[in-house]
């Protein structure tokens, strides 16, 4: 691979936030959640201990597609749903460069989807961030694939008659080795699955709860809203109890009559915290990370943040070397005749 | 019989089909990168990439639609690699928002077609050459790139060189238009020594970060140089339009000064593009215009027609898009026919008499594809032209 033979792995400056900064200002409305999400990974680079000129950030088309714009990295802003496709390209062909994709509900999961689950697959060493407002804003307020059923928008001015994507369970499926849910209004939270996004070694998915104040304002705020919060969120903690509630006193259980997880409460009904289950996103199988991340469809339960998964499979860029690092012990050349008798002959008898 | 040099390059004569006779372009001109979605008839092309990549260095991936595969080409370009797909009929369509974009970016990459018959999913295992319209404008918007139509295996070797070099030497994508007969035709080919192979390696720049700007013309020249990552410069790559410095800037100025630079860097080096094959045209009165397998056919006719006493001669294009305009108006005024057999319904006949305007007869003959012409219904033609 020509790699012009520069500085790929020479010494790291001392980075602050700014050194991400384009000096273009960011343009998105008012009160945008986009605003947030910028700000945080902003503040994480400096610490995931890459050269900048290696860090390269991928967008499709929409409001969050406007990020690379705005980060003082290697920026493409490509096609709309295509941004996953693009990425694998450009990782696959560039494997030592940390790649970021930045896209949105419908950017991913509408036009996109089908790059989607592949690049989730694939376990390309892909990080994305997927800004989920619900919502087509740059178009002006359409519904998406991860609106509500029933939303009113102005493509579905009586409701929507369908049901929506839930982001993380529908990576966790595709076999994101990587699944992660956080929200634009919880700086620290974002700033700590950030950080764990650009540790990880994998298809990554984090998906950021973002509120669009013009198009579907408050989206969010059956979470956010400071009254019903505690109750609401459920924040996972990788190796302690799944907790919540104003006392964390509520706690997930795992039933094993009717396999499905269940609220309880500490001290009620006999239940102690040892009945609760303890979050651990390191398990290979993905069927409890799953079962957290369809809670948030569930009525009467809360909506789990944090890492769902984070497991270390060999990525699809490693797989790679050592299928071409096989091939090479195999075969030494290539000469004309090796390839004609290499496989699909046959003599007849 | 030779093993592939140090470099990878399979020097040597070989026995060759035309799609395998592009992958071995492909690794001489150093495409170190491939994606592609399998489709008949061109699939054996990444195939033999897929096979050969691992001992060059090269990377191949099969994706999950000829949209992904298109688009990770230019991801692989953007990363620094010469970067090729590989397509037919129905996936060609799914890649024209890659070729704009590619237009749009500048991105040097190549696209083959192994061109089936249409439309729709056609006929999927048999020849046409009726995708040659949508090379020139299948994609929205006014754009300009190079096409490229070869008619036997060694020229798909020697074209396929050329559609990277050109693709490096213009920040373009090249579109290399075979055919199902061509792809699948095998003849000799002869693959020269690596120093006897002329390679257009990309122009990476030399100005330093802060000084480069990415969409501005080289000195002297209309096209800008590159960067990759990892080079040290922060860079802004869209589809919007855009100024030198790759930042969206949305206005008519802006625009403007974005599209005639587009359009003029292939417009206007049109002579250095433009590749064709003239025969026996000093004494024509007919010029039979063709091109890919067609050519092939034509000759055959050419033949006959001379037999019979027409002095005819040939035009066979090698690019198609810039289309030989100059040449093709010059010949207008000496000869009394054009004749223009193409296995579609009138493609690149519509460029001849848009060139021609009236002054000389045009004869289309047209085929629908899945097989070639008869030889005598072109000969008839010649001889009608004149007659």
């Amino acid at each position: 691979m020509s790699t012009n033979g520069q500085n790929v792995n020479t010494a790291l400056p001392t980075y602050t936030k700014k050194d991400f900064e384009s000096g273009v200002d960011p343009r998105w409305c008012p009160g945008c959640g986009d605003y947030s999400i910028i700000n945080q990974v902003q503040r994480a680079l400096p610490a995931v201990g890459v050269k900048r000129e290696n860090i390269v950030f991928i967008s499709g088309i929409g409001c969050s597609s406007r990020f690379p714009y705005y980060m003082n990295n290697y920026g493409m802003h490509t096609l709309h749903g295509r941004a996953p496709s693009f990425a694998s390209g450009l990782k696959v062909s560039r494997p030592e460069l940390q790649v970021w994709i930045v896209t949105g509900d419908g950017d991913a999961l509408a036009i996109g989807g089908n790059h989607f689950i592949h690049a989730m697959r694939r376990n390309l060493d892909l990080k994305m961030l997927l800004f989920n407002n619900r919502i087509y804003g740059l178009t002006k307020g359409q519904v998406s694939p991860t609106s509500e059923l029933g939303k009113k928008t102005k493509t579905t001015p009586h409701g929507s008659p369908d049901y929506p994507f839930n982001p993380p369970a529908l990576a966790l499926g595709a076999g994101a080795t990587f699944v992660a849910r956080t929200i634009d209004v919880e700086g620290a939270h974002m700033g700590g699955v950030l950080k764990a996004a650009a540790e990880h070694k994998g298809s990554t998915l984090v998906e950021v709860f973002q509120n669009c104040p013009v198009f579907n304002d408050g989206a969010y705020e059956f979470l956010t809203d400071k009254a019903v919060k505690a109750d609401a969120l459920l924040r996972m903690e990788q190796g302690k109890p799944l907790v919540f509630g104003k006392d964390g006193k509520k706690g997930i259980r795992f039933n094993p009559q009717s396999a499905e997880l269940e609220v309880v409460t500490i001290g009620e009904n006999g239940v102690t915290e040892k009945d609760i289950l303890v979050h651990d996103a390191k398990r290979e199988d993905p069927t409890i990370a799953f079962m957290l991340a369809n809670l948030s469809m569930k009525p009467g339960f809360p909506t789990p943040i944090g890492v769902f998964r984070d497991v270390r499979m060999p990525t699809c860029e490693e797989l790679t070397w050592q299928i071409i690092d096989g091939a090479k012990a195999k075969k030494p050349d290539a000469s004309l005749e090796k390839l004609l008798a290499g496989g699909d002959t046959w003599t007849i008898g | 019989m030779s093993n592939a040099n140090s470099s990878g390059t399979l020097t040597g004569s070989h026995y060759l089909d035309g799609d395998h006779a592009c992958s071995e372009g492909a690794i001489a001109a150093g495409c170190r990168f491939a994606a592609g979605y399998p489709i008949t008839p061109s699939t054996e092309v990444v195939e033999r990439l897929a096979q050969r990549f691992p001992f060059v260095g090269g990377r191949f991936l099969q994706f999950e639609d000829e949209l992904a595969a298109s688009i990770a080409l230019l991801g692989g370009a953007w990363g620094g690699a010469k970067a090729c797909t590989v397509t037919s009929g129905p996936g060609f369509s799914l890649m024209m928002e890659h070729i704009g974009l590619a237009a749009i970016t500048e991105t040097p990459c190549v696209f083959f077609n192994v061109q089936r018959a249409g439309p729709s999913t056609g006929l999927p295992t048999q020849p046409a050459q009726g995708d040659m319209m949508q090379a020139r404008f299948g994609s929205h918007g006014d754009y300009r790139l190079i096409a490229l139509c070869p008619n036997s295996p060694q020229e798909c070797f020697d074209l396929t060189v050329d559609a990277f070099n050109m693709a490096e030497e213009f920040r373009v994508p090249v579109l290399v238009m075979l055919d199902e007969v061509v792809g699948h035709m095998t003849e000799k080919v002869v693959i020269p020594d690596d120093a006897e192979i002329k390679v257009t390696e990309r122009r990476w720049t030399k100005k330093p970060p802060g000084e480069f700007k990415l969409f501005a013309p080289a000195e002297g020249s209309l096209v800008p140089e590159m960067v990759k990552p990892g080079d040290g410069y922060r860079i802004h790559v869209t589809g919007l339009t855009h100024d030198e410095r790759g930042y969206p800037k949305m206005t008519v100025p802006e625009h403007e000064k974005m599209q005639m630079r587009l359009w003029n860097k292939i417009v206007l080096n049109a002579d250095k593009i433009v590749k064709y094959e003239a025969k026996d045209l000093d004494d024509a009165e007919v010029v039979v215009v063709s091109y890919g397998i067609t050519s092939r056919i034509a000759e055959r006719a050419m033949q006959q027609a001379r037999a019979q006493g027409v002095k005819v001669g040939s035009f066979r294009l090698i690019t198609a898009w810039p289309f030989p305009e100059k040449e093709i108006l010059q010949l207008s005024k000496k000869v009394k026919a054009f004749v223009v057999p193409e296995l579609n319904l009138g493609q690149m006949v519509l460029e001849v008499q848009r060139i021609v305007e009236g002054r000389t007869k045009v004869v289309p003959v047209p085929h629908v594809g899945g097989t070639v012409h008869d030889p005598q219904v072109i000969t008839n033609a010649i001889v009608g032209a004149v007659r």
